[in-house]
């Protein structure tokens, strides 16, 4: 059997450990957090080296990618290079190829519609929704400078997009991630009554990485759909009783769970032998079988995996 | 020193994207060069940025570093964050002050 390990910098209490069959084959998969502790995170992963199949960077992009530029955030790097023979991935292969697929099919299916206004709270650690929304001609706000910098700009275009990831990115990978995204606790915490609520109002359809929003989540969500990635059964709640009509998670769904994007790379990565470099990484996630996931809320109640 | 912080304070002032990014942000930054014991200054307001000379009054942010970095950082030559990760800059403030400074450097020079 395949063996994968996640090595989190989120929260510890969401370990787990569970068995899962991807592509007929089964796949022993282990999650540790270590509660935003990098050199925690970079001594386990450095203990893990050799002994498993691939390893997982959960809570911490290593990747960027923008258009056919790859940037490599500096922390994750370091995290990366304690294994020396082990893959390591983080999941932003899977998220390139799989989440424009999941908007494209929220389109054809009617869930969505390229008239409503999208706030994408970060756009740059998921270049490939970020891209969908814009060509399809959905109004689109990426949020990158909002709601990691705190700089109240909203960028309004794809051309935008990819100019300040070429401006910014270059420098900013160096910086420590802690600045650039919220780790370990951090993670837990919410904004109430803040100055970017306008956003979240304005906006039908809010997209991104979960941290982001759930930080700033307004009272009222009453209409509106929410497509991002990982929840847990408290944020779902969270979300029911603020009123929201629906959650799309495109966190691969399989074997009736949820798993994160890292988790499911390094599975890919296992079973196939390619790697999200290689030529032939999207057909191999196209037929992997995976599935995204709705859940309705506001009495139109009702889950489907698609 | 004074030309360069008055360069780069016209350079914000006529882009009207950092004008726009700027405008919520009030901020009083002192710019101290260790090595020279020669204190500058610059103000943000209503998307407007001012520099001069001497020290600031109750700052925001305090910017510490010789005065080849602080030359190299507003004349576009360094980016903030390589001295900033080697100690050689010290900041007094918050983070966020830093990375919109490291990010207004950025939209003028980087690339």
């Amino acid at each position: 059997m395949k063996h994968v390990v996640s090595v989190s910098l989120g929260s510890a209490r969401r370990d787990h450990q569970t068995t899962a069959v991807i592509l007929d084959q089964a796949v022993e998969i282990v999650r540790q957090g270590t509660d935003g502790d990098m050199e925690r995170a970079r001594q386990w992963i450095a203990s893990l080296d050799g002994k498993v199949d691939v390893i997982g960077l959960g809570g911490i992009d290593r990747y960027l990618v923008v258009k056919s530029q790859r940037y490599e955030i500096r922390d994750a790097q370091k995290l990366a290079q304690a294994a020396r023979h082990t893959p390591v991935v983080d999941g932003s292969g899977l998220k390139a190829v799989w989440e424009p697929h999941v908007i494209q099919q929220l389109v054809e299916m009617g869930l969505i519609s390229p008239h409503q206004k999208v706030l994408l709270v970060s756009a740059m650690d998921r270049f490939g929704m970020a891209e969908a929304f814009y060509t399809m001609g959905f109004p689109t706000i990426a949020g990158d400078l909002i709601f990691a910098s705190h700089i109240d700009y909203p960028i309004q275009s794809l051309g935008e997009l990819e100019e300040f990831a070429r401006k910014l990115l270059p420098d900013l990978i160096k910086m420590p991630f802690s600045m650039l995204y919220p780790t370990g606790s951090e993670q837990d915490h919410t904004v109430s009554n803040n100055a970017y609520g306008k956003y979240f109002n304005e906006a039908d359809i809010i997209a991104g990485d979960f941290h982001f929003i759930r930080r700033y989540l307004p009272d009222q969500l009453q209409g509106k759909v929410i497509v991002t990635n990982t929840t847990t059964r408290d944020d779902r709640l969270l979300l029911e009783e603020r009123h929201l009509q629906t959650l799309v998670t495109t966190t691969p769904f399989l074997d009736g769970r949820s798993f994160g994007t890292n988790v499911m790379e390094a599975a890919l990565v296992a079973i196939s032998g390619v790697r999200p470099e290689d030529n032939g990484w999207a057909d191999v996630v196209m037929n992997a079988g995976l599935q995204w996931h709705v859940s309705r809320f506001e009495g139109a109640k009702g889950n489907a995996s698609h | 020193m004074l030309k360069t912080l008055e360069h780069f304070a016209a350079q914000c002032n006529a882009n009207s994207r950092l004008r726009q990014m700027n405008r919520d942000w009030t901020r009083r930054i002192a710019i101290v060069a260790t090595d020279r014991a020669q204190s500058f200054w610059l103000t943000s307001q209503e998307g407007v940025i001012t520099a001069g000379e001497g020290p600031a009054v109750e700052p925001d942010l305090q910017i510490q570093a010789p005065y080849d970095i602080i030359q190299a950082i507003f004349s576009g030559a360094m980016s903030p964050t390589e001295p900033y990760n080697a100690g050689d800059l010290l900041v007094k403030g918050s983070q966020d002050d830093l990375m919109r400074l490291d990010i207004i450097t950025l939209l003028i020079w980087g690339e």
